[in-house]
């Protein structure tokens, strides 16, 4: 049923290589508007098979987090395993929005069913629903993991190209946030400084955005900020059921500059847990979503 | 069809000894869960005469412990008189680890498994374990997992200076990272527990514990430690004026609404307990008092971790259903010794048995367990004037209530115990 057309990757690509052609083009181009503007999102998808998993990384990735050594993969863990194969899409020469810069509103995920760390999984990457957003474009990368012919994992994670507009300009302008009223805190994280690099180091993303005050500066963050995937998997290894399959979703509202002290609330319900985040000493609304077991 | 029951006989409680609690990085500075222990144990040995007898079992345990002292009981009780054919063993279960081991204790005996036993514990603040950061240990590991020289540089070559910095053990709940205060001011404020109320109760805590050593009350309770003969946190001239001036310490997030100050919390302590118990017959036959009987007792625990329920509030639920189980009302008792950890953990725990919505909604009940009579609450003092050495708390609690009974002659005592990790411990006794 798809028109895309497949690209089979002989090998993940790696995520150092992909930034470093991520940062050539914004060099070439300078300005993110100068990215051939009014594009339309290539009708590709990346695919990629035999991929395994590192059990030295899985350990690393579940220490990170708090969560237990066990033998399930984590679903933020597959999130990572997979984004060099989301990414590989973005940094085609006719992607239509600069890579570099690009913030996180949000991601889903449906973890079908449980699964396993020695299993071999393939991947399949294609962009979608490239839409305007009051600051700029957004669009969602859709992933699908699959174990032999099943599917067991599919997620998709929404992006924003801020002051990016490819199609008419600026849409509604922005709305006011509404009035915060944080609950009642269940839990509090202190992220230290490096909170990005240890991210990076254990799942590879090294976007600048995440690492450093000095590399996150120069893509225009006031400081490093928290990756979102970080925040994810800290909320799925506090709650995610084990043995089962789960729906996850959590949406970004303002970024977790680091280092931070982030209180976060959880509300246990009839099969489904709701959280949110919001900044110890700011106030600030951070993230909020929900795990519901399958 | 039922089995038969085994044929249960009374635990009864014989005596008690403690150390005084010192405030950390104090009195007891210098010396270890080991060095306070034995010389808990060493008091009550001295007391009951029990130097070279082979008791049945001697459990204790302490919540920070060093990985040295994998067996701190059982090498606290070889450096004591008792028969070196004396089994013992470590328990932990935060800071109900006084009240698991004697309660355990007394199921062996009820069982006719053994005659006698010592419960009891110990913990410091001062001479807590510091452990190297993951980093660094990380790199030990796979050091001394390494064989060849290029394997030992390779783990080597993973130190990074940051690695230095030690790591030592907080009051931070592992799971959810607040501290055990932080979690009690969440539950404070939904109780709508008021700082002057938690403040009268810390006043009452330390006029009560300071009239009792008045009247020499603990005088068979305790022996000397490190010239130490009173519970060094004791404030007998405090007042509710001096407890007023007193910031807030913890749930400051709360703002106006933070109510819990170092006045109303207890301090961190060093200090060990120990309990001796034994069966009616051993008792007679080596000539020792019986001053309670151990009746029953209960634990509970509960999901803190995603807000459904406070901290500290297990005992609530404990409570609930000890009392369903020995046929009793919350009125049917003579003393009630709340642990003191916060005076907001004691005062949201009455709320709780008040409320009619908690005892329905949470506890199953169709009526509140009701109100107590306050006069009976801790009336020798608790945890905010005494201190609380984590797992000693439970061996000064039950030492002090048999006693207690066994002075008025009649009547029963209720225990609750709070612990981190959302649970609770809470026990009956009855007089002899």
């Amino acid at each position: 049923m798809s028109a895309r057309t497949r690209v089979v990757l002989a090998a993940a690509p790696s995520l150092a290589t992909l930034y470093a052609r991520a940062a050539g083009a914004r060099l070439t181009a300078l300005f993110p508007g100068a990215k051939p503007a009014g594009g339309a999102l290539p009708q590709v998808e990346h695919h990629l098979d035999g991929l395994r998993v590192d059990p030295g990384k899985l350990v690393d990735y579940q220490r990170m987090m708090g969560d237990t050594v066990r033998d399930e993969l984590p679903s933020v863990f597959v999130h990572g395993m997979v984004f060099p194969l989301a990414m590989s899409v973005m940094v085609r020469e006719d992607f239509p929005l600069p890579l570099l810069g690009m913030v996180h509103l949000a991601n889903k995920a449906t973890h079908v069913r449980p699964i396993s760390p020695a299993a071999t999984l393939s991947a399949t990457a294609h962009a979608e629903n490239l839409r305007g957003h009051r600051a700029g474009t957004q669009l969602d990368l859709v992933v699908e993991v699959g174990e032999g012919s099943e599917v067991v994992w599919r997620g998709v994670s929404t992006y924003l190209a801020r002051g990016v507009w490819p199609g008419a300009g600026p849409g509604a302008p922005a709305e006011p946030h509404a009035a915060f009223a944080a609950p009642g805190r269940t839990a509090s994280w202190k992220l230290a400084a490096d909170t990005g690099r240890a991210y990076a180091a254990v799942l590879g993303d090294y976007n600048p955005i995440h690492l450093s005050a000095a590399s996150a500066r120069a893509l225009g963050m006031k400081r490093a900020i928290a990756h979102g995937m970080y925040l994810a998997g800290r909320a799925l290894a506090a709650a995610a059921p084990h043995g089962t399959g789960y729906d996850w979703e959590i949406e970004f509202a303002t970024p977790v500059f680091l280092p931070s002290t982030v209180d976060v609330a959880f509300d246990v319900g009839a099969g489904r847990t709701t959280f949110s985040g919001w900044g110890a000493r700011s106030g600030k609304p951070h993230f909020s979503g929900s795990i519901t077991a399958l | 069809m039922s089995e038969p029951l085994q044929a249960i006989r009374p635990a009864v409680v014989i005596g008690g000894n403690r150390i005084p609690f010192a405030r950390s990085n104090g009195a007891y500075s210098k010396a270890s869960n080991q060095d306070m222990l034995t010389a808990a144990l060493d008091g009550l040995i001295a007391r009951f005469g029990l130097q070279g007898q082979r008791l049945g079992a001697v459990a204790a345990g302490a919540v920070l412990k060093h990985s040295k002292d994998f067996n701190l009981v059982r090498e606290s009780v070889l450096g004591t008189s008792l028969s070196a054919q004396t089994p013992a063993y470590d328990v932990q279960m935060a800071c109900a680890t006084g009240m698991e081991a004697i309660g355990s204790l007394a199921n062996k005996i009820k069982l006719g498994q053994i005659d006698s036993a010592i419960g009891g514990g110990v913990d410091t603040t001062s001479d807590a374990p510091i452990a190297v950061s993951e980093g660094l240990r990380a790199v030990l590991m796979d050091l001394s997992r390494a064989r060849s020289t290029s394997a030992k540089l390779k783990a080597l070559s993973k130190f990074r200076p940051r690695d230095l910095a030690p790591h030592a053990p907080g009051t931070g709940e592992p799971r959810t990272g607040l501290s055990m205060g932080d979690h009690q001011a969440i539950t404070t404020k939904a109780w709508n527990v008021s700082r002057e109320a938690q403040d009268e109760l810390a006043l009452a805590s330390h006029k009560n514990l300071a009239a009792a050593y008045e009247r020499n009350f603990f005088d068979d309770l305790i022996t000397p430690f490190a010239g130490v003969s009173r519970d060094t946190n004791l404030r007998a001239d405090s007042t509710l004026e001096k407890l007023a001036t007193l910031k807030p310490a913890f749930g400051r997030n709360l703002g106006a609404d933070a109510t819990m100050t170092a006045g109303n919390s207890t301090p961190l302590t060093d200090g060990a307990s120990a309990v001796l118990l034994g069966s009616e017959e051993y008792a007679r036959e080596n000539d020792l008092p019986m001053l309670a009987n151990f009746v029953d007792f209960e634990a509970a625990a509960v999901d803190f971790v995603h807000g459904a329920e406070g901290l500290l509030m297990a005992p609530a639920y404990a409570v609930a259903r000890i009392l369903e189980r020995n046929n009793l009302t919350l009125q049917d008792f003579d003393f009630y010794e709340i642990h003191e950890a916060f005076a907001g953990t004691v005062l949201s725990t009455l709320a709780a048995w008040e409320s009619e919505d908690f005892c329905k909604n949470k506890l199953g009940l169709d009526a509140p367990l009701g109100s107590i009579d306050r006069s009976k609450l801790n009336v020798n003092g608790s945890s905010l004037a005494a201190g609380h050495p984590f797992a000693a708390t439970g061996g000064r609690i039950v030492a002090t209530l048999a006693k207690m009974l066994h002075e008025k002659g009649s009547g029963r005592g209720l225990i609750s115990v709070c612990a981190a990790g959302g649970q609770g411990v809470v026990a009956i006794l009855e007089a002899r």
